[in-house]
């Protein structure tokens, strides 16, 4: 259980939290001016104007905390990664309509179009009267959302929820993005400068059973390939993977890549050692 | 003492004039995207009208190059290389010596402040 939970989560995880999704926090003070700007036509300036800003803010590598907090106060937005089954009870959260539109990270730095975020119901709307020019854009139902959510699930994407701002007043999810610590401008952010607030740890840590894993694919671990973090280290002599609980993100790419279930995601807290490490 | 240090890292400046509106070319993006560090990106100039002057196609907004992530650039130059009008110059930093770093535990960054504060250590 992250901070968040604790204060925002109601008895659960903050993005499992109904309370979070009520209507009028997406027209609150401080979340508004990021569900108009991430939903209306200024959403360009928005995500990329806060990436281009990132090398004058952390000038240096040893101290980005100033960008963190820029990145959860100043433009009020940060993520937090998921595994596969909260990600389908976060879209049986939300309300109908979702936006799949593409991916700002990848568009605009080179990898042209991937249609990969899902924008939830507050922006929905706006987004398609404002952004004329989005032809790629598409309004799916909640069970074409679920399907998305399984198929990169299984194609090695992660997936990570967005918010509109930390407030007394709550948390409210935005967005749900399926991004690779390779395109995900903020994943990259936290793994070279260390901003915790860009990309969150999700609320599990996966743990491998050993007895399992020795049986099963001896020189040829095929879930190390889906790690996007680095955690996963394997052992010639004990022909045995390890996983690095300080380094898991907890997203579950590797469970899903087992094909003997020798990996499970557990609670975060499992390991004490973790609670502020998140 | 205000706290300055900036990490060693190139600079890539763009001439914005010469460039034009970077959309319709985006070579520096691909070559930086193809050499692997993907520091370059582009941008919108300015909030796109809505209404009925609404651009219809994303070549019809201005945008521009923006650079970041610069700690992951090693100066390879390919981007300079690519520009068909010579618009990037990209300035490597002058070596540096490894200096000692120093734990500075008299400087907080304040999440209310939003600033570094300095606090003086107990005696």
């Amino acid at each position: 259980m992250c901070r968040y939970c604790l204060e925002y989560g109601g008895g659960t995880k903050w993005y499992l939290n109904p309370d979070n999704y009520r209507d009028e926090l997406y027209t609150a003070e401080i979340h508004e001016p990021t569900v108009r700007m991430l939903g209306g036509a200024r959403k360009n300036t928005f995500e990329v104007g806060a990436m281009s800003n990132v090398d004058f803010m952390a000038p240096d590598l040893y101290y980005s905390n100033n960008l963190s907090i820029a990145l959860e106060q100043v433009t009020a937005h940060g993520g937090q990664i998921v595994p596969l089954e909260d990600a389908l009870k976060i879209i049986d959260l939300c309300k109908e309509p979702f936006l799949l539109t593409h991916c700002a990270c990848r568009r605009y730095f080179g990898r042209k179009d991937v249609i990969r975020c899902m924008y939830f119901w507050p922006t929905v709307e706006t987004a398609l009267r404002e952004r004329p020019w989005e032809k790629e854009t598409k309004v799916i139902s909640k069970e074409e959302a679920k399907e998305f959510e399984r198929e990169c699930d299984k194609r090695g994407f992660l997936h990570s929820i967005w918010h509109a701002g930390v407030n007394s007043d709550g948390i409210p999810p935005i967005v749900m993005c399926h991004c690779t610590a390779t395109d995900c401008i903020p994943t990259r952010f936290r793994l070279s400068y260390g901003v915790t607030n860009g990309q969150r740890k999700g609320e599990y840590v996966a743990m491998v059973d050993p007895t399992k894993c020795k049986e099963g694919c001896k020189d040829y671990p095929v879930c190390m390939q889906r790690c996007q973090f680095g955690a996963m280290r394997y052992s010639p002599v004990d022909r045995v993977l390890y996983i690095d609980p300080q380094a898991c993100f907890g997203c579950g790419l590797c469970r899903a890549a087992c094909p003997h279930g020798a990996i499970e995601l557990v609670d975060r807290l499992s390991f004490p050692s973790l609670v502020d490490n998140w | 003492m205000e706290y300055t240090h900036t990490t060693p890292r190139p600079v890539i400046t763009v001439d914005e004039e010469a460039c034009g509106n970077a959309i319709l070319c985006l070579k520096c993006v691909k070559a930086c995207l193809e050499a692997g560090p993907n520091c370059i990106g582009f941008m919108n100039t300015d909030d796109p009208p809505v209404g009925e002057n609404a651009p219809q196609r994303l070549e019809d907004i201005p945008h521009t190059i923006i650079f970041s992530g610069m700690v992951n650039c090693n100066g390879c130059g390919k981007c300079v290389e690519a520009c068909p009008k010579g618009a990037l110059t990209l300035e490597m930093p002058e070596l540096q010596v490894p200096a000692a770093r120093v734990q500075r535990s008299d400087i907080v960054f304040c999440a209310t402040l939003r600033d570094g504060t300095r606090i003086f250590p107990r005696d």
